[in-house]
């Protein structure tokens, strides 16, 4: 068991090692594509963490992206201050944000849930709209970053943080109380479980990462208005990366994230105009034939015909 | 010594009183049966006691302290532990992982190793007869094996107060007994319990005392053979040819 999670740790950081001088060999475009799947595999890793491991299907994680974007933004440009200061920041604003929204609606369920975090996250957008400080609807202009690979390594940081976390929710006391809530939470409770105060762990972590993408994400793209940082379509591509690899487990999201920003990359750049019509088509496939996701079909080797089949009459398609 | 104490307790939804001033002493050690037809609020009464709902009045004292006010999962961490009728299994976990969770919160002083978790998982399922299945997932049990599992996931607990709501139902004869040579065990092994069941044989043999309920009211409580030829209780609940099959 010991010596299995030393050669898994092991393995990891080769890998991570590997990616990180990526940059050295690889042509801006590639980097610039690397970049863009460490925030979907962040934002899918996040979302994993209160949609996957607890169950909590959350509608509107985008929100903490934005608020995320817009500390850090507001306290480079009007304070500025360092970006080693903006950037936690950001995150810790997301994570106050999202424990201080968590607490009254985490006590919805299901459909109510998923429809409160969708409101939060469009008020969240009026907010920023109506406020002087954030530029209203005009936006703010980030200062220029000396260093392009500093975007590269900033996410790269937070994607092996975030996944960490994963992990450890896979091993831990803390990560099974949530599991428990997930899948039986009047059993969580009877069995001793502070379910309230565990959901809003897990909501305010699933924020904080958010945050911290969010704020990488402003001062990579340079310039930010509400309805960049507060697309409803940023909190489903979480879900369905997270759901298309494999929600609750540690690296399903990320595969996801990886998987499907290259099919859209190359959708993208060969057939222009059916692009979003294909990538609708690939998800809707993938959640008939694999609805536990990537992770678990690689897992269980489950390549075949018959196995398809099999899953197919499990989920009575 | 009483360990449970509950005083005037009642339970209303609305207008319907599900549980209506009920008082009795479960002592330290003991089984106490608590029988009484569908819907004269067993469930209930048991769901009031653990803090899944709130009473409408009355108090429930543990160890001597009040109850009152205290939320479900701190009930649980005080040593209060219950099955649940409709069991509540977490599905897409091993049989092993349901009884580790038992393990991992419960009562105070328990491990939060999840290593140590897992290897006191695999003892209580071994003690419930459950071992062989520990790798299997939860949503494959059959009704028995979802019952031990309960069960055992309760016992992870290291719970001081054990209540069980028909664990029997749905076992045949031979599973039954079994059921009750494994409740006896538990309660020598210091766990005071509470036992809702239907199968009168196994209540008779396995309870210290029994309560009845018959509309949310406490119709009697007293010794097994007392209690089970009170002709309240055969007129409310048993029937008569209960009693004269059990006369005979």
């Amino acid at each position: 068991m010991r010596g299995g999670r030393a050669a898994r740790l092991g393995v990891a950081a080769a890998v991570v090692a590997l990616i990180a001088a990526a940059p050295g060999v690889a042509s801006p475009f590639i980097v610039q594509f690397i970049i863009n799947v460490f925030l979907l595999a962040i934002l899918a890793e996040s979302w994993n963490i209160i949609g996957g491991f607890t169950g909590y299907a959350s509608f509107g994680n985008v929100a903490f992206l934005g608020i995320g974007a817009y500390t850090t933004g507001i306290l480079l440009t009007k304070a500025s201050l360092p970006l080693a200061v903006a950037l936690p920041a950001g995150g810790l604003a997301a994570l106050l944000l999202a424990a201080a929204v968590g607490l009254p609606i985490l006590r919805l369920k299901g459909h109510y849930f998923a429809i409160a975090t969708l409101g939060v996250a469009e008020t969240m957008r009026e907010v920023v709209y109506n406020v002087e400080i954030t530029g209203a609807g005009t936006g703010l202009v980030m200062p220029i970053a000396r260093n392009p690979l500093l975007f590269f390594y900033l996410m790269l940081g937070i994607l092996v943080a975030v996944t960490a976390v994963n992990w450890w929710l896979a091993n831990s006391r803390f990560g099974y109380g949530l599991v428990a809530i997930r899948e039986d939470e009047d059993a969580a409770v009877a069995m001793g479980i502070p379910t309230a105060l565990y959901k809003t762990i897990a909501f305010a972590l699933s924020g904080a990462f958010c945050g911290l993408a969010g704020g990488v994400f402003a001062y990579w793209i340079t310039f930010i208005d509400p309805d960049a940082v507060f697309k409803v379509i940023v909190t489903i591509q979480m879900i369905i990366m997270a759901v298309f690899g494999g929600a609750g487990t540690v690296l399903g999201p990320l595969l996801g994230a990886l998987v499907l920003a290259s099919v859209s990359e190359l959708l993208s750049t060969q057939v222009v105009t059916l692009a979003e019509l294909f990538y609708g088509v690939i998800v809707i496939l993938v959640v008939l034939f694999m609805p536990k996701g990537l992770v678990d079909v690689i897992r269980r080797r489950a390549f075949s015909a018959r196995a398809v089949a099999a899953t197919l009459r499990e989920y009575r398609i | 010594m009483a360990i449970l104490e509950a005083r005037g307790v009642s339970k209303r939804f609305g207008g319907l009183a599900a549980v209506s001033d009920v008082s009795f002493d479960l002592h330290a050690g003991e089984i106490l049966g608590l029988i009484g037809p569908n819907g004269s609020g067993k469930t209930t009464l048991v769901n009031v006691l653990t803090g899944a709902l709130p009473a409408s009045a009355g108090d429930v004292r543990f160890a001597g302290v009040s109850l009152r006010g205290v939320p479900p999962h701190e009930i649980g961490r005080r040593g209060v532990s219950r099955t649940f009728q409709v069991v509540k299994p977490f599905r897409n976990l091993s049989v092993a992982d349901n009884v580790m969770v038992g393990a991992l919160f419960g009562a105070r002083g328990g491990t939060r190793d999840v290593t140590t978790a897992r290897r006191q998982a695999e003892e209580i399922l071994d003690f419930v007869g459950l071992a062989h299945r520990a790798a299997a997932a939860a949503e494959g049990l059959n009704v028995p094996e979802r019952k031990r599992m309960e069960l055992a996931r309760a016992l992870a607990m290291r719970p001081r107060v054990l209540m069980l709501d028909e664990v029997m139902a749905g076992l045949n004869p031979a599973e039954i007994d079994e059921a009750v040579v494994l409740i006896k065990r538990i309660r020598e092994r210091g766990v005071s319990l509470i036992v809702i069941e239907h199968v009168m044989k196994a209540i008779r043999n396995l309870s210290d005392r029994i309560l009845v309920l018959y509309h949310g009211e406490r119709l009697t409580e007293g010794a097994p053979e007392a209690v089970l030829n009170d002709e309240k209780v055969i007129a409310a609940y048993l029937g008569r040819r209960y009693a004269e099959a059990a006369r005979a």
